[in-house]
């Protein structure tokens, strides 16, 4: 016997959001490890990192498609689909864009120069806060859209807030590093590599904060 | 044995049947939210629908009902004929009992006293011509299809979007729930006390006028009001507070779960009061056919049947039905005790307002519309909109088949016994 009126109520779809926001916080350390790895020069375990976000990025990926997949046309949800799937894109794209940076920092294995190992470093530990605060979002969220409450609301308001203030450090340091590196290296080949690794780890926070800007417009009233 | 036995132990096994299928059915859905919710557990909620449904069959069910169901034909045709009127009920329980029961092996939630109306038609066409049948009320019925789902949507959606602004959104959501939970307990209680009356104890011969029915239900209300306010909170401390709180409630959701099983308990009341005489009605038209083997224009329904025919609606809620509730318990985290509580008590109070301006519903089709006036109001995590297709079609054809299958019944049964 199946469910009766129960078989109006499908799956929502905060639950796998909720999933694919923690699959991408599990990234930030194996991240972190990774370039702290590269940077070090004596690293042997920065592919065997790299496979790790490789394969969570895939396992993210999955969830994404599941989610998609099973919000069809005729499914009524508390905030508007079209916005939730952008949210849900974003937040995919930090995970890319983490992946992307691994890459690119593997293309050139003599490492990063030694006179910007701790920029890089710095920006990285700027990248990871905005990232680490999604899982925590979504969790607020999935609270939000259940009570309606405002005490809620206010919370989820402050933690955009914050994730906000922490990509404009982050904006800050990539910009100081981009001068650095053109006023420091002579090398057009590195000076390229290192600008668009920087770019690609700029690239997380801001997707970050893009995919919190998506969550602001869900709760906006 | 003596053929009367015979035949009044079958009617009445038939009888069992198609109760036994209104209660996984209709009140499986009915309990739905508040199990989904957990405002009930799967047992408690069992027990509460056997019990008050026993309770509104036999307190407020219909002791007096007209011979065929809902006068949708004239028994007068058939004066002279009480076999046929005899044959004609049990194809007609047959008929929608089978329906019923199909429905809800298919997931559908349809309407048990369209499933018997339909059946009662597709009799009377057969033994008496299409010309006995009232189509006007037919025509009524199909109104409702629209009637009790857009009604039931409104107000539904309508006591949530104001819980949502008042309580929901306030900075402190328990304190405004006690605030307005007098309020809340005076309408539930005004629902209660003006539908007993209106629609219970009006078969009890209590004929008493607007004005007396006023009169005696606010005070009643208002000190239920009162009261419900200390017990509501008194549950609160108990449950949420000193208890082990194991679905983990806020203090206000922990307020509207009390209230969801004061309007789950409304539910199965009216389900006892109402749709048990779908069931019963057609037994006691073949009873007293045996009895007196005459067509009476009105009977009299024994207590007896009605207190089994409660039980048999209970125990197939217990029988066919835990299943679902289980299902419901386990995969609908969706339904909190507000949304629960809106969905139940905006369907209780749609059936008595809609029964009030003699507008004609469904208690299952009010229930589907609640749901879905919560989920307009943004009020539920995802509702698969593409379901109400699948249920707005079995509402239709619920009628005709119901029909076509009475027809055919009958015709077989006749060819035996006639």
């Amino acid at each position: 016997m199946r469910l009766l009126i129960s078989s109006l109520f499908h799956r929502s779809p905060f639950e796998d959001l909720q999933k694919h926001a923690d699959k991408v916080k599990e990234c930030t350390r194996l991240f972190r490890e990774a370039v702290v790895c590269h940077i070090g020069q004596e690293c042997k375990r920065f592919d065997l990192l790299t496979e790790q976000v490789a394969r969570l990025e895939s396992e993210a990926d999955d969830i994404k498609r599941n989610i998609r997949n099973h919000l069809p046309r005729g499914i009524l949800m508390p905030v508007d689909k079209f916005e939730f799937f952008d949210y849900l894109r974003e937040q995919d794209k930090v995970l890319d864009e983490v992946e992307e940076a691994l890459f690119w920092l593997s293309f050139r294995p003599e490492g990063i120069p030694a006179e910007l190992a701790a920029d890089i470093h710095d920006l990285i530990e700027a990248v990871i806060p905005p990232i680490e605060k999604l899982p925590e979002l979504v969790t607020l969220a999935r609270e939000y859209f259940k009570s309606r409450s405002e005490k809620q609301r206010t919370r989820m308001k402050s933690l955009i807030r914050d994730i906000r203030q922490h990509e404009r450090e982050a904006d800050h340091l990539e910009r100081e590093l981009k001068f650095k590196i053109f006023t420091t290296i002579k090398d057009a080949l590195v000076v390229y590599h290192l600008v668009r690794l920087v770019e690609h780890i700029g690239a997380i926070a801001d997707h970050a904060q893009n995919a919190s800007d998506r969550m602001r417009a869900m709760i906006a009233t | 044995m003596n053929i009367d036995v015979i035949i009044l132990s079958i009617a009445t096994l038939i009888g069992l049947y198609m109760a036994a299928n209104i209660g996984a059915n209709d009140l499986a859905n009915a309990m739905g939210t508040a199990v989904g919710s957990r405002a009930l557990t799967l047992k408690q909620a069992v027990i509460i629908s056997i019990i008050a449904n026993v309770l509104g069959a036999t307190l407020a069910g219909g002791y007096v009902t007209g011979t065929i169901s809902k006068g949708i034909i004239d028994p007068g045709l058939l004066m002279d004929a009480p076999n046929n009127l005899m044959l004609g009920m049990f194809a007609a329980l047959i008929a929608a009992g089978l329906w019923v029961h199909l429905a809800t092996y298919f997931g559908l939630p349809v309407s048990t006293t369209h499933a018997i109306v339909g059946a009662v038609v597709g009799f009377g066409i057969i033994s008496v011509g299409a010309g006995a049948v009232s189509w006007g009320k037919i025509i009524s019925i199909a109104l409702s299809w629209v009637i009790s789902p857009v009604a039931g949507a409104l107000i539904a959606g309508g006591i949530y979007y104001f819980l949502e602004k008042r309580v929901m959104a306030a900075g402190d959501p328990y304190a405004a729930a006690v605030h307005y939970a007098p309020g809340m307990i005076f309408f539930v209680m005004l629902v209660l006390i003006l539908s007993f009356i209106f629609k219970g104890l009006k078969n009890l011969h209590l004929e008493l006028g607007f004005f007396y029915t006023v009169l005696l239900t606010i005070p009643c209300a208002a000190l239920a009001a009162m009261f419900g306010r200390k017990w509501v909170r008194w549950q609160v401390h108990v449950k949420c507070e000193l208890g082990p709180n194991p679905q983990g409630f806020s203090p206000a959701e922990c307020l509207f779960a009390q209230l969801q099983v004061l309007a789950a308990c409304y539910v199965a009341f009216a389900h006892g009061a109402n749709d048990v005489a779908n069931a019963v009605g057609p037994l006691a038209a073949i009873f007293s056919v045996v009895e007196t083997k005459s067509v009476a224009l009105q009977v009299e329904v024994p207590f007896w049947m009605l207190f089994i025919g409660g039980i048999a609606v209970g125990g197939g809620l217990y029988v066919f039905g835990t299943r679902v509730l289980e299902t419901i318990g386990k995969n609908i985290t969706e339904i909190t005790p507000i949304r629960g509580f809106c969905a139940q008590f905006g369907a209780a109070t749609t059936i008595l307002i809609c029964s009030r301006l003699g507008l004609p519903v469904s208690t299952t089709h009010v229930l589907v519309g609640s749901v879905v006036g919560v989920g307009l109001m943004r009020g539920i995590g995802a509702l698969d909109l593409r379901i109400l297709k699948n249920i707005g079609f079995s509402w239709v054809v619920t009628l005709p088949f119901t029909m076509v299958l009475a027809m055919l019944i009958y015709k077989v049964l006749a060819l035996f016994l006639l």
